[in-house]
């Protein structure tokens, strides 16, 4: 079990970066995804919490790290800032999941589906790799990314702990 | 109206009013189910960028039971009730007649005694909108979630609602008197952009 109290939670349209050591934490993920960037050499990665596909479908000005199409560029161009190189960096995805079953349209893609679809799109456009996903289902997940050896431990209610 | 921060107070009133009714009229059916008594807040309305939507409830890792129902007829929406689990557990108690504290999981008899109990509550709130307004109000069949409040907070706008910048939120919270543990939840009342027009034009509120 790894500690969560003391992370830096990531809220919903957010993102963060981290260089060295520290935590950060998602709580909560329902059909939203995060994204998680890492460079193991020199141990910098950052997360985006993705609430939407595409920015097309934000009215006004809205904030870039909540759609899957600005918020991985963003992502991308934060962590190199912090002296990574391109080709080390990896991506992994957590969540969207398909909640309240029962009450959707047969047929229709969900949310956290489209999430994801968008969120591979946009790391296979930016050349990155994606080597993990905890990814759809029907329950909420909590990840915790420590960047000093990089693991994600992701919860989810009633079940052990695992890695992505 | 363009966005629900454009919302006038008395708009807002109007609103809180209209919840209230439903509010109450949920409440006494509960009341009715349970034999108990119970207290109902004065609704709580939020308007706030959906972002910042699972601090309503406080901890957006706090699991929850919540039972959505989208709202059908002359309006369109969602409803959510939401019990943190150990108060749905001690739900399950009041509504099975069982001692306190029997309730450990969630098997198939008490996902649907919450669901029952959320249909009843349901049923009576949007009953007492339509009578108020004067509108056909259906509540759709329920679906229940045992999961992590910002999971299905979020999920609930995401997923259905087309507001995916500020959202409104009617909140009316509830309370079990005289059993040894107090039981709290929520109801959620979540209307589409759309139908706060049919709200105003019907309780003649410009």
């Amino acid at each position: 079990m790894k500690d969560w109290a003391d992370a830096d939670t990531v809220n919903m349209g957010d993102f963060r970066v981290v260089a060295g050591t520290g935590r950060l934490a998602v709580r909560g993920l329902g059909s939203c995804v995060a994204v998680v960037l890492y460079d193991p050499t020199t141990s910098v990665g950052g997360i985006a919490h993705v609430m939407l596909p595409s920015h097309t479908l934000a009215r006004g000005q809205a904030k870039p790290a909540k759609f899957a199409d600005t918020a991985i560029p963003l992502l991308l161009s934060e962590v190199m800032r912090l002296e990574t190189r391109r080709e080390n960096v990896t991506a992994r995805l957590v969540g969207g999941a398909r909640m309240f079953e029962t009450v959707v349209l047969a047929g229709a893609l969900h949310m956290g589906e489209r999430n994801v679809v968008a969120c591979r799109t946009a790391i296979r456009e930016t050349g990155l790799v994606i080597a993990g996903e905890d990814v759809g289902g029907h329950r909420g997940r909590s990840l915790l990314f420590d960047v000093r050896d990089g693991t994600i431990a992701v919860r989810m209610l009633g079940e052990v702990e695992r890695y992505v | 109206m363009e966005d629900v921060r454009d919302l006038k107070a008395l708009q807002l009133d109007a609103l809180c009013e209209v919840a209230n009714i439903g509010a109450g009229h949920a409440a006494t059916a509960l009341s009715q189910l349970t034999k108990r008594k119970i207290m109902i807040s004065v609704p709580r309305i939020t308007v706030t960028p959906i972002e910042e939507v699972p601090e309503l409830m406080g901890d957006a890792d706090a699991p929850v039971a919540a039972v959505l129902m989208h709202m059908l007829g002359d309006l369109t929406g969602r409803t959510l009730l939401m019990f943190p689990e150990p108060d749905a557990k001690l739900l399950c108690d009041l509504l099975n007649k069982r001692e306190i504290g029997t309730t450990t999981h969630f098997a198939e008899l008490e996902r649907s005694s919450v669901k029952e109990a959320a249909n009843i509550l349901g049923g009576a709130y949007l009953n007492a909108l339509a009578d108020f307004m004067g509108m056909m109000l259906m509540p759709s069949v329920p679906s229940l979630v045992i999961d992590l409040a910002g999971a299905v907070l979020t999920t609930a706008y995401l997923n259905f609602g087309h507001d995916r910048d500020f959202v409104l939120c009617v909140q009316t919270d509830f309370e079990f008197q005289d059993v040894r543990q107090t039981l709290t939840g929520q109801f959620l009342l979540l209307p589409d952009l759309a139908s706060l027009k049919a709200i105003f034009d019907a309780i003649r509120v410009d």
